[in-house]
């Protein structure tokens, strides 16, 4: 318990700084939906021409893109960017900054077991990632109100927020085995924002092309959207791929830090 | 029941050597210096010990329990100071000191500000802000502050004032008379001598000897130290028991163990100007051990 | 010279790595235009008509079934990759000594803090050439390998040109920020920090035509593939304002950190 509220201290003014700032992102882009809605009314049009293979192949559906849920659910694609960094810094650092900062020997020479130092940081990261999210669909949907001027229909907006969740899951999943596995990483920065971008490109190049492989390497592209807003749920498939992807990054991560030499200086 | 107890405890970073075969056994309420150059395998032996790293082979055992099964039970019991201290960012004193007892399933506060007063700390002061001897300071309060069976120490005294120094040595002297246990690393010899009952000496992984304290100060070996008028031939002083022999223009100096009056009647035959014999201190012996 | 050396060693490998890198990424990028020229042309045709759409989509008014036109999509991403490497040079390679304590080392020695400065300025500046040399090399080569149509190469060329003036804004502000900051361990976080807020303005301004003039906020606006490819010609404007914030921010590199305490 003490570590995890040491974690949770450590954490506390980062956590709020990325929460505020992923809130402040999605009214930004919020703002953007009246004259979006314009635009679409035209678009229709020219969609209706296509055939149906096609919008599907891209990904579009006619009715839900002209609405705010179609809006919604393209720019929580970026919002989804800045949050997957968020869990993957979080994520690097959380067990690699004990090494750095050389406070490994102070931890480390305390009477606990490596394994509940890992549980400690594990939920500890769990939470942080939970608060900013519940914030997020906290203010979210008041301020789709207030600026965009609309309102989404509640499941839909929970389908499609959480998926923020799941992805930011993984990134934190994934950092947390790189912070395990290689404690010695001079720049978490570096490491976190050349992985979040590069699975972010695989997922643009998923989008320009239609629906390829790609989509299963990505988290990005685990979740579409317009199937989403569509069938009301998620596809099994890619929420059991991420589950597993979990469960092998966590369990790996314990097995390596449970065996390995704590290297200070 | 041994307080420390390793055998053949064996550490290799790849290929590197961090330390082969040592056996070490301290009983309970002994002062134990372990003393060698860096790079000996002094640290390595201690981290083994906190299960920081894992033996390649051998074991190790802390109050009976076997370091790498029971790691964390048997810390219930240590103190340790790291010879460099780095803690956390944006931390009060009070706030690191408060983390560290939160570890032990007992009440430290009173302890905690027995030890602030003796290592006169201003708890208040963000860690960040203190100079080194300070960070020390609360090292060494953060080790002590649950009344730990075990303290083991690793080079402990850089940054510290003399004043200070002695602070603490007296501190950890009134442990050792409750009972306490203390390792005690460093190469510095005087701080070994000061304080230690047995001291093990390591060189280049091994342990090289294990010998009490008095034992090795009060060693038959004598330090013999001459002036002379005319130099003398080269050969005069190998015999066996002899070491170090130096000879330079009209003086010689050496070491020696055995029978005394072999040498003084070798003494006897050259026109002498000045002659000592000397207890050798502890840096003769430990030079004679890394020879 | 000697501090020239030592960080252009101290480098050597992370620059390798992220040269390999960024050959991986244009090649991994290219590989899937082979598959989508074939069939792309009607997606094309989509997204010439939908600016909005196609912003979302991260492409804009370029023909996506050439290579070159599937290539400036991908060198958004590419510009964003070597930004991140040139905020994150300029911010360590100075906040590193305090962060290290090697400050105590190297200002023992008989140097000034501008002659620090400028070694380092140097030894970053190679850095990013090569990584931009690097990104250049590989996309002329993996470009022309899908290539059907004209030479792509003097575009590319081009654009390279503006990635480097972007990579030297982000390198001044990494900078600045480590040698304008107190607390050395805050100089990547902020720097990076401006890098993403510049990102997703620029993201932003891609689906409004609200408020143009945020434009000149975000570098990442200034050399946009799209307008390099359809005008051939980098805006001067644009050059100007980047040197003009390379200038300010090495200026206050300079005078902060020759003037400031060392946070040792």
């Amino acid at each position: 318990m003490n570590m995890l509220m040491h974690e949770l201290r450590q954490n506390q003014k980062t956590t709020i700084i990325w929460t505020l700032s992923l809130v402040a992102g999605a009214a930004l882009y919020l703002s953007l939906f009246p004259a979006f809605a314009n635009e679409t009314a035209a678009l229709r049009k020219i969609l209706e021409g296509y055939p149906p293979d096609f919008r599907k192949a891209l990904g579009i559906t006619i009715d839900s893109f002209a609405s705010i849920s179609g809006f919604y659910s393209f720019i929580i694609a970026f919002i989804m960017l800045a949050g997957s960094i968020q869990a993957m810094i979080l994520g690097t650092s959380i067990v690699s900054k004990e090494e750095r900062g050389k406070t490994a020997e102070f931890l480390l020479t305390k009477p606990v077991h490596r394994s509940q130092i890992l549980t400690a940081k594990l939920v500890a990261a769990l939470i942080l990632i939970l608060i900013t999210n519940v914030v997020y669909m906290i203010s979210v949907p008041l301020l789709l109100n207030a600026i965009a001027g609309a309102t989404i229909a509640l499941k839909t907006f929970l389908l499609l927020s959480l998926t923020l969740f799941f992805v930011q899951l993984f990134f934190l999943g994934l950092g947390f085995l790189i912070s395990v596995s290689a404690p010695k990483i001079r720049s978490v920065l570096a490491v976190s924002l050349t992985t979040v971008f590069g699975f972010y490109t695989a997922g643009i190049l998923d989008s320009i092309i239609g629906n390829t492989a790609i989509r299963y390497l990505t988290p990005f592209k685990y979740f579409d959207f317009s199937y989403i807003v569509k069938n009301g749920s998620y596809e099994i498939r890619f929420m059991v791929i991420e589950v597993v992807i979990l469960i092998l990054a966590i369990t790996t991560s314990y097995y390596i830090y449970m065996k390995r030499d704590i290297r200070s200086t | 029941m041994k307080v420390i107890e390793t055998n053949k405890l064996t550490k290799y970073y790849g290929k590197a050597r961090g330390i082969i075969d040592v056996d070490l056994g301290i009983e309970k309420g002994e002062l134990f210096g372990f003393i060698g150059p860096n790079g000996a395998g002094k640290s390595t032996t201690i981290r083994i010990l906190l299960s920081l790293i894992y033996p390649t082979s051998g074991s190790a055992k802390i109050l009976g329990k076997d370091v790498v099964e029971f790691g964390a039970e048997i810390k219930q019991d240590i103190g340790y100071l790291p010879s460099e201290v780095f803690y956390y960012d944006n931390m009060k004193v009070k706030d690191l000191l408060n983390y560290s007892a939160s570890f032990y399933k007992k009440d430290c506060s009173k302890r905690i500000q027995e030890l602030v007063e003796i290592m006169d700390l201003d708890t208040s002061k963000r860690i960040d802000d203190l100079s080194y001897g300070n960070k020390k300071k609360v090292g060494i309060v953060q080790g002590l502050l649950h009344n730990p069976k075990l303290i083991i120490l690793d080079e402990p005294t850089g940054g510290l004032d003399p004043l200070m120094q002695q602070k603490f040595f007296n501190l950890l002297k009134e442990e050792n008379n409750k009972g306490v246990t203390i390792l005690l690393s460093s190469h510095i010899l005087s701080e070994v001598q000061r304080l230690c009952d047995r001291v093990a000496i390591i060189k280049e992984g091994r342990i090289v000897n294990v010998e009490k304290m008095s034992d090795l100060a009060k060693s038959n070996y004598s330090r013999f130290k001459l002036e002379l008028r005319n130099p003398i031939e080269e050969g005069l002083f190998t015999l066996d028991g002899v070491s170090g022999l130096k000879i330079e223009n009209n003086s010689v100096s050496f070491m020696f163990k055995g029978d005394i009056n072999t040498v003084t009647k070798i003494i006897a035959s050259i026109d002498l100007l000045t002659l000592w014999v000397e207890e050798p201190d502890l840096e003769d012996i430990f030079l004679h051990y890394y020879e | 010279m000697n501090i020239v050396l030592r960080e252009l060693k101290a480098h050597m490998k992370s620059l390798i790595a992220w040269s390999v890198g960024m050959f991986f990424l244009v090649l991994l990028g290219m590989v899937k235009y082979s598959g989508f020229a074939a069939s792309g042309q009607s997606a094309n045709d989509l997204f010439k008509g939908l600016p909005t759409l196609a912003a979302l989509f991260g492409v804009q008014s370029v023909d996506l079934t050439t290579a070159i036109g599937f290539y400036s999509v991908l060198f958004l991403y590419i510009l964003v990759m070597t930004s991140i490497h040139a905020s994150l040079l300029g911010a360590e390679i100075i906040s590193k000594e305090e962060q290290d304590k090697t400050a105590e080392f190297l200002f023992a020695k008989p140097v000034t803090r501008k002659h620090v400065v400028t070694s380092k300025l140097l030894a970053s500046f190679i850095n990013i050439l090569i990584l931009n040399l690097a990104t250049l090399v590989s996309s002329v080569t993996v470009v022309a390998a899908y290539n059907k149509g004209e030479s792509a190469t003097s575009t590319i060329l081009l654009l390279m040109v503006g990635m480097f003036f972007v990579q030297l804004i982000f390198l001044s502000i990494g900078m600045a920020a480590a040698a304008i900051s107190k607390k050395p361990k805050l100089a990547a976080p902020a720097a990076t920090s401006l890098l993403l807020a510049t990102f997703f303005l620029s993201l932003w301004l891609d689906i409004t035509s609200k408020l143009p003039d945020l434009k000149y906020l975000t570098p990442f606006k200034y050399f946009e593939a799209k307008t390099i490819i359809n005008n051939a010609t980098l805006n001067p404007l644009y050059i100007i304002i980047s040197l003009g914030i390379i200038a300010v921010m090495l200026i206050a590199a300079y005078f902060r950190y020759s003037s400031r305490d060392l946070s040792i």
